[in-house]
């Protein structure tokens, strides 16, 4: 925009003191045009209607999620809060499509109970961008889960002098253990084939079942965004771990209301504990992640 | 953000630009400024070809390799456009011919860097600085042109710059259009605040140095030396005075000769005989009379045979009796039709660019061309324009105390005028100073007499002043402002003949003073002691301040629309009224015969003050309208019944129940019984 004013003021001097009506004349034509140019998308960008049509409810750090908007006009749309690459929206002629999609890249946990938008236009003739920072509340609030970090193994118990504080290597819930002889009910897919054969009697497989006994997941997160991130992630990994391996899990973490301590049956679950989660201290219960 | 950052971002290469149309846009933007120039005659049109051929040949290259554009281009273009500057700087270093030898080499500089910089825009920030410099190579056109015509090229640019401006924001917003209404709504605010700049600024000055232009047009060379022609003969043929025999002279002027016959003013025409840029108006002086015999003015001392040799500029001798008071005026004059050979000026010429090696230079500031002035000659001329205010020059000194060098013709008469002396006395019997004894006889002259071209010549030996001032009162410039001088004169005050032009209409668009054939003028110099000689108009009110483009603009606007008349206007405008009304009309009507049904529904419910709620049903409606009606009726339903059967099940009856069924919509109302309200 300074460039533009030097560049009319100079051309305006030398046209003044030339004495050239054309070159003044010219001047003024150019003059408008920047004008317009600097100016109208101040217009554009003040005047464009963007709406929110539909927006998911669960997302993953560092995956894309969409947004599906309408705009009145065609713009740039950056998204700041959670982030995203730019992209266009808007009908591209008159007549022409409204909707489309806008693509954030969340980069850390949390709930998103709106977006920020960076939008912008250089409209009509692409020699000025002029930014406006929109807020649209979502429908509901966007869990954003953290990345699924690996699995932790579980921390063995202190010896205590009866053997146990080995921890037995777990079977994964699902798993042959043998096979038995078919009662109706069973699956067909349980068939085993071989050791029908074998005996001459229908034989089912036998798998192991999930333990009964729940698994505690404790998740204390620091105060340090990325360390809490990295917590978050981990923790995760390991629910989705458990969760794989047929144990039945309890989460334990605090939110903004205080300490939550609830099972989770999903991996969709357990991200949206952790995007609530809180850093801060939670009660004993369990195995700390 | 340091100067070397801030360097490194601007060098860094930019986005590959894609868009065809883009590029083709710009490509038209350059080839239109080229060809501007190529029309003014800055460069040839083989060149401008040339030039054209090789952008459309560049531009393509530079699309093609837009991606990874190679580095020898880089080198190639680097070092062609340093070159050039190089070659541009030498050849301006040291100017000979004023702005001309600026110009040109601006043109080819422009010109050149844009064809070598065509091979190597891969941006679009590249391509913006092709719309640019297409910019730059239009204002060097603009700075020459000197005509309307030259209008054509900038429309034409200014579209193509727009097409180029547009594509842009449609390459930059991912394949966005701009809808029709959008680019009238940018054309429109882009034209108004052009307009709306044009108004406000003032006209441009020529302050500058560097504009100083002189031309040869198509004059040969006068025989004669210090010869005055015309432009009747060409140029070896002496002006003569006019005579009542050959009193028609296109585009000529009696009085430019070496005497003023003041009998006769001839048939002038309207021919644009100059163009004339300059700061301010004057009046264009081409010869001043000193000696006067009754029926003609004629100079005491004719223009000397030795001529004043120098080279351009011409550094000339201030006139006997003028002093050098004022202000600096520079002028430059386009001669657009053959003229008198004579050096038109404002007021007290300084210096002259002209093209020619010597002008002959009399002692009243008469100035002649050894040159026939023809089409296309240009000369620029700096002169001293009075600046002296009314109240200077009434508090100038006595005009009766001469200096030697002022000539003692100033005040000669060829006999007495008593009668024009009693009145001169009369007129100005309470005047005490010179300058009010001027204007006192200029508002006599103005009040008492009539300015007409349409008179017979006078015949031969009648002495002019008598004839006008005691006879009818009805004359032309050269009779009114002789009278003056003659009573100036009788009252002992210096006065002379001055003859040249008045300064013409000022063009807006071009800057220029568009003098005709028809703006030769006649009119008188009172001499004033320390201010030399001033101009006096008794005929003509010359406005003598520098206009403004916006104003006359608007004026001419002005006149434009008061000249247009009303009634086919008003008609126009109400015809087209009418029409947009019928259109509107015909657009609302409904197009099926269900629908007009459903709208004769609406109404009637609308009447009865039961309007059909948003979320309701046609079909809900018509219910609700029979239930309105009393339990009997059911015409509504059945209406409803048939329209909802066409619009959703396509049965329609035939044309005759169609059309019984909307005139039955029409006809019924209704029956609210009553105690059941009036409104929902």
């Amino acid at each position: 925009m300074v460039a533009s004013v030097l560049i009319v003021l100079l051309w305006w001097l030398i046209a003044h003191n030339a004495g050239s009506g054309w070159v003044q004349l010219l001047g003024d034509l150019v003059f408008g045009a920047l004008l317009v140019g600097v100016l109208g998308p101040g217009l554009v960008v003040t005047r464009a209607r963007i709406r929110l049509r539909s927006a998911p409810g669960d997302g993953v750090a560092g995956l894309p999620v969409s947004l599906r908007v309408d705009c009145s006009s065609r713009v740039r749309v950056r998204p700041v809060a959670p982030p995203g690459p730019d992209m266009f929206v808007g009908p591209r002629s008159r007549g022409g499509t409204l909707e489309e999609l806008v693509v954030l890249v969340p980069t850390h946990r949390g709930v998103h109970a709106s977006v920020t938008l960076d939008v912008a236009s250089a409209a009509p003739f692409a020699l000025q961008w002029w930014t406006r920072r929109v807020h649209l509340s979502l429908p509901s609030p966007l869990h954003v889960a953290p990345r699924c970090g690996g699995a932790q193994p579980p921390p063995r118990r202190p010896e205590d002098g009866t053997g146990d504080s080995v921890e037995q290597p777990r079977v994964e819930a699902g798993f042959p253990r043998g096979a038995r002889p078919y009662v109706p009910g069973d699956a067909r897919r349980l068939v085993h084939w071989r050791s029908t054969a074998h005996t001459g009697r229908l034989m089912v497989r036998e798998v192991e079942q999930p333990a009964a006994e729940s698994v505690t997941v404790t998740v204390e997160l620091p105060t340090d965004p990325e360390a809490a991130e990295h917590v978050a992630e981990g923790a995760l990994g390991s629910v989705v771990h458990l969760l794989q391996s047929g144990a039945p899990v309890l989460l334990c973490t605090r939110e903004e209301a205080g300490p939550v301590v609830e099972p989770v049956t999903d991996r969709r679950s357990a991200g949206r504990r952790l995007a609530r989660a809180v850093a801060g201290g939670v009660p004993e219960g369990g195995a700390r992640a | 953000m340091s100067v070397i950052d801030f360097v490194r971002r601007a060098n860094q290469p930019g986005q590959p630009e894609d868009s065809v149309q883009l590029r083709r846009a710009c490509l038209a933007t350059v080839a239109v400024a080229i060809a501007a120039c190529a029309s003014l005659g800055e460069i040839a049109w083989t060149t401008a070809l040339g030039a054209m051929v090789l952008m459309a040949a560049g531009t393509a290259f530079s699309h093609a390799t837009r991606a990874r554009p190679p580095w020898w281009v880089k080198v190639i273009v680097a070092l062609g456009a340093t070159g050039a500057c190089v070659w541009f700087f030498h050849t301006v270093s040291s100017p000979t011919d004023g702005i001309t030898s600026v110009l040109n080499p601006l043109t080819i500089l422009l010109v050149t860097v844009l064809v070598v910089h065509s091979f190597h825009v891969p941006s679009r920030r590249d391509l913006l600085f092709t719309l640019g410099a297409s910019a730059g190579l239009m204002a060097v056109g603009g700075a020459l042109a000197i005509e309307l015509r030259f209008g054509l090229y900038v429309a034409a640019w200014a579209c193509c710059t727009l097409w180029a401006l547009t594509e842009m924001w449609t390459s930059a917003s991912g394949g966005g259009r701009i809808s029709a209404a959008s680019l009238v709504l940018a054309l429109v605010a882009t034209s108004t605040v052009a307009a709306a700049v044009f108004l406000v600024l003032p006209a441009p000055v020529v302050s500058s140095r560097v504009s100083f232009v002189s031309r040869a047009g198509n004059g040969g060379s006068i025989g004669v030396p210090g010869g005055l022609a015309g432009d009747s003969g060409g140029a070896a043929q002496l002006s003569r005075a006019g005579t009542p025999a050959g009193r028609t002279r296109v585009g000529g002027y009696l009085g430019f000769a070496g005497s003023l016959n003041t009998a006769l003013r001839g048939g002038l025409g309207n021919t644009l005989v100059m163009q004339v840029r300059a700061q301010r108006p004057s009046y264009w002086v081409g010869e001043t009379f000193d000696t006067w015999d009754g029926q003609s003015w004629t100079e005491s001392k004719p223009v000397p045979r030795r001529p004043l040799r120098q080279s351009s500029p011409f550094v000339l001798p201030i006139p006997v009796g003028d002093v050098p008071f004022g202000q600096s005026d520079l002028q430059t004059f386009y001669v657009e039709s053959p003229t008198a050979d004579l050096v038109f000026h404002a007021e007290s010429a300084g210096e002259l660019w002209f093209p020619a090696g010597k002008v002959y230079v009399a002692h009243d500031g008469t100035i002649v061309s050894p040159l026939g002035l023809g089409t296309g000659s240009i000369y620029t001329v700096d002169s001293q324009v009075s600046a002296a205010t009314p109240a200077q020059l009434r508090a100038s000194g006595s005009p009766f105390a001469f200096p030697a060098d002022v000539p003692q013709q100033a005040e000669q008469l060829p006999r007495a005028y008593p009668r024009a002396l009693a009145l001169a006395r009369a007129v100005t019997a309470h005047d005490t100073t010179t300058y009010d004894k001027v204007q006192s006889l200029i508002h006599w002259i103005g009040a008492h007499t009539h300015y007409s071209e349409n008179i017979p010549p006078l015949p031969a030996g009648a002495d002019t002043v008598d004839e006008f001032l005691f006879g009818n009162r009805v004359g032309f410039c050269e009779q009114i402002s002789t009278s003056l001088a003659v009573m100036l004169r009788s009252l002992g005050i210096p006065a002379r003949e001055a003859v040249g032009y008045v300064p013409g209409g000022y063009d807006p668009i071009t800057d220029l003073y568009q003098v005709h054939a028809d703006d030769a003028h006649a009119w008188v110099q009172v001499w004033f002691p320390g201010y030399g000689w001033q101009n006096f108009d008794p005929t003509a009110a010359v406005p003598l301040s520098p206009p403004s483009p916006g104003s006359t603009a608007l004026h001419d606007v002005g006149a434009a629309v008061r000249r247009i008349p009303p009634v086919p206007v008003v008609a126009s405008v109400a015809i087209g009224g009418l029409v947009a009304v019928l259109v509107r009309w015909r657009r609302r009507r409904p197009a099926t015969w269900a629908e007009r049904v459903a709208r004769a529904v609406e109404r009637a419910g609308r009447r009865a003050g039961r309007p059909r709620r948003p979320a309701e049903t046609f079909a809900e409606y018509a219910a609700r309208l029979d239930e309105l009606s009393g339990p009997a009726a059911s015409n509504w339903g059945r209406l409803a019944a048939s329209v909802e059967a066409s619009a959703y099940g396509g049965h329609d009856p035939p044309p005759p129940a169609q059309r019984a069924l909307v005139d039955e919509a029409r006809r019924t109302r209704v029956q609210v019984p009553v105690g059941a309200g009036t409104r929902d």
